[in-house]
C-alpha cells in the first residue's frame, strides 16, 4: 500500500471507521510486528505488544495529522517506543547483562537488499563514516532496544565512556546527515 | 553536561532528543523526556527531527504476519466485540450535552430559528456535532433534506487567516468528499447535489480539517482535523 492510503487509513482511523481500522492491521501488522520480535526477542511478549500498539494506535490516531512525517515511520515509532518501554521494564539482572556481552553484534553493514530508499542510504552511508563498534552500537540501540547499560556491558566499557562515545558519534552523525 | 567552548558536543538538549529517539534511556528518564514533548513544542520539533533521520533504519526490521487471532483479539479489547458494526462515535450524553448546548449558543447568538429551520423541517431532521479532544474547534452541522442544504456554524474557535477550514463528508469505507470551504464563522451554507445528498445519511461522518489557503490542492484531505462527527437523525 502506497504511503498517501497509509496515511488516509490512519486519518479515518481517528474518525473511529473499523472498516480502515481492519485495512490498517492487514496492511501495517506483519511490519510492526517485526519490530516487537526484533526488539522483545520474545514471542509471547511480542503478542502481547502488538495489541497494545494497535489500541494505542486506535486512541492516538487523531494525532498523525498532526505529525511531520510518513505514515509508516509514524506506526513504527509507537511501535518501537512501546517495546522500548517493555525493556526498560524488565527488572535488570546480571543475568541478563552477562547475556547482552554475548549476543551478537548487528553487523556493521546491512543486508542492502533491504534498503532501497535514498532516506535509508543517508543514515547507512553517515554511519558508515563512523568507527565500526560505534555505528553499531547506534544500530544496536535504534534496531535491538539496547540501553546504555547493555552496551556497556557488550563494548565492555564503563557506562559513562558509552555515553560519551555515544555522544561524539550522535554529534558526527549529525554534522554528516545535515550535510 | 556543560560544553566547553573548545568542545563540539552537541547542545544538551539535541543530544536528549537523540538519546530519546536511540531508545538508549532508562526508563525514568525516558518517561521525563516524554512529559518534556508533550508540553515543549521546540523540543518535540528536535525529536521529530531525530526519529527522520534514524527512520532510514525502519527497512531493516524484517516483517512477520502475526497469528491469524491477534485481530480478533484486538478489536475485543478495543470494542468489546469483533462484529463488524462501527461503534457510534460519540456516547449518546456527549453527543446530547453537545445538542443541547449548541441550541443554546444558536439561540443567544439571534439566529437560532432561521438555523434550525423548524417551520419547513420535516419531523426527522439530521444534525452532527463536531469537535476533536485537543482542538480549539466545536462546531455544528444542520441539514436541511427539502432544499439539499447543509448548514454549519462554528461554535468555538475563529477562521484562521493563513489557512482554510475544508468540510469533508465520509460515507462509509468511501474516501473522503470535501464539501467545500467554511467561509463564516456564523453560518456557511453547502448546498449538495443529488449523490452527496444521497450519502448524508445517520451514521455519515463529517469532519473539518485545516488546509492550506483556498483549500486542499489535491481531491484528499491533508492538513490536521480538527472537527469531526457523526450524523445523527433527531
Amino acid at each position: 500500500m502506497t504511503p498517501e492510503g497509509i496515511s488516509q487509513l490512519i486519518t479515518r482511523v481517528s474518525l473511529r471507521d473499523r472498516n480502515a481500522f481492519d485495512a490498517l492491521y492487514s496492511s501495517t501488522s506483519a511490519k510492526l510486528f517485526g519490530v516487537c520480535l526484533r526488539i522483545l526477542s520474545n514471542r509471547t511478549e511480542a503478542e502481547d505488544a502488538l495489541q497494545d500498539i494497535y489500541v494505542k494506535i486506535w486512541n492516538k490516531a487523531d494525532r498523525f495529522a498532526i505529525a511531520e512525517t510518513s505514515p509508516i515511520s509514524w506506526l513504527v515509532a509507537i511501535a518501537r517506543n512501546h517495546c522500548i518501554d517493555i525493556l526498560r521494564a524488565r527488572k535488570p539482572s546480571s543475568s541478563d547483562l552477562d547475556q547482552a556481552a554475548n549476543i551478537a553484534e548487528p553487523s556493521a553493514n546491512p543486508e542492502q537488499s533491504s534498503i532501497a530508499a535514498s532516506e535509508s542510504r543517508r543514515i547507512y552511508d553517515c554511519l558508515g563514516q563512523l568507527d565500526q563498534a560505534r555505528a553499531s552500537a547506534v544500530r544496536g540501540a535504534y534496531l535491538n532496544g539496547d540501553s546504555y547499560e547493555d552496551l556497556a556491558a557488550r563494548h565492555k566499557v564503563p557506562l559513562n565512556t558509552m555515553r560519551t562515545w555515544l555522544r561524539r558519534s550522535l554529534l558526527k552523525l549529525k554534522e554528516c546527515l545535515e550535510a | 553536561m556543560s560544553a566547553t567552548p573548545t568542545d563540539s558536543t552537541p547542545p544538551d538538549d539535541d543530544f536528549i532528543a537523540a538519546e530519546y529517539v536511540l531508545g538508549v534511556l532508562a526508563l525514568d528518564e525516558k518517561q521525563s523526556v516524554e512529559r518534556r514533548i508533550a508540553t515543549d513544542v521546540s523540543f518535540a520539533r528536535l525529536v521529530a527531527r531525530w526519529q527522520q533521520q534514524f527512520d532510514g533504519m525502519n527497512a531493516e526490521f524484517d516483517p512477520v504476519t502475526p497469528p491469524s487471532h491477534m485481530k480478533a483479539l484486538i478489536d475485543k479489547r478495543l470494542f468489546g466485540t469483533v462484529s463488524q458494526q462501527s461503534a457510534p462515535f460519540f456516547g449518546n450524553l456527549a453527543f446530547w450535552r453537545a445538542v443541547a448546548f449548541a441550541a443554546l449558543v444558536l439561540a443567544a447568538i439571534g439566529f437560532g430559528r432561521d438555523f434550525l429551520n423548524n417551520s419547513s423541517a420535516p419531523d426527522r431532521q439530521l444534525i452532527a456535532s463536531m469537535d476533536a479532544s485537543g482542538s480549539a474547534y466545536r462546531t455544528v452541522a444542520v441539514y436541511n433534506q427539502d432544499r439539499k442544504q447543509l448548514k454549519v456554524s462554528l461554535l468555538a474557535g475563529e477562521l484562521p487567516a493563513d489557512r482554510s477550514l475544508e468540510l469533508w463528508l465520509i460515507a462509509g469505507t468511501d474516501a473522503p468528499v470535501s464539501l467545500g470551504l467554511i467561509k463564516s464563522a456564523q453560518l456557511t451554507e453547502f448546498p449538495l447535489d443529488r449523490s452527496l445528498a444521497g450519502k448524508l445519511q445517520e451514521g455519515t461522518t463529517l469532519a473539518i480539517t485545516l488546509e492550506p489557503l483556498g483549500g486542499s490542492p489535491n481531491k484528499t484531505a491533508t492538513g490536521a482535523i480538527v472537527a469531526a462527527g457523526t450524523v445523527r437523525e433527531i
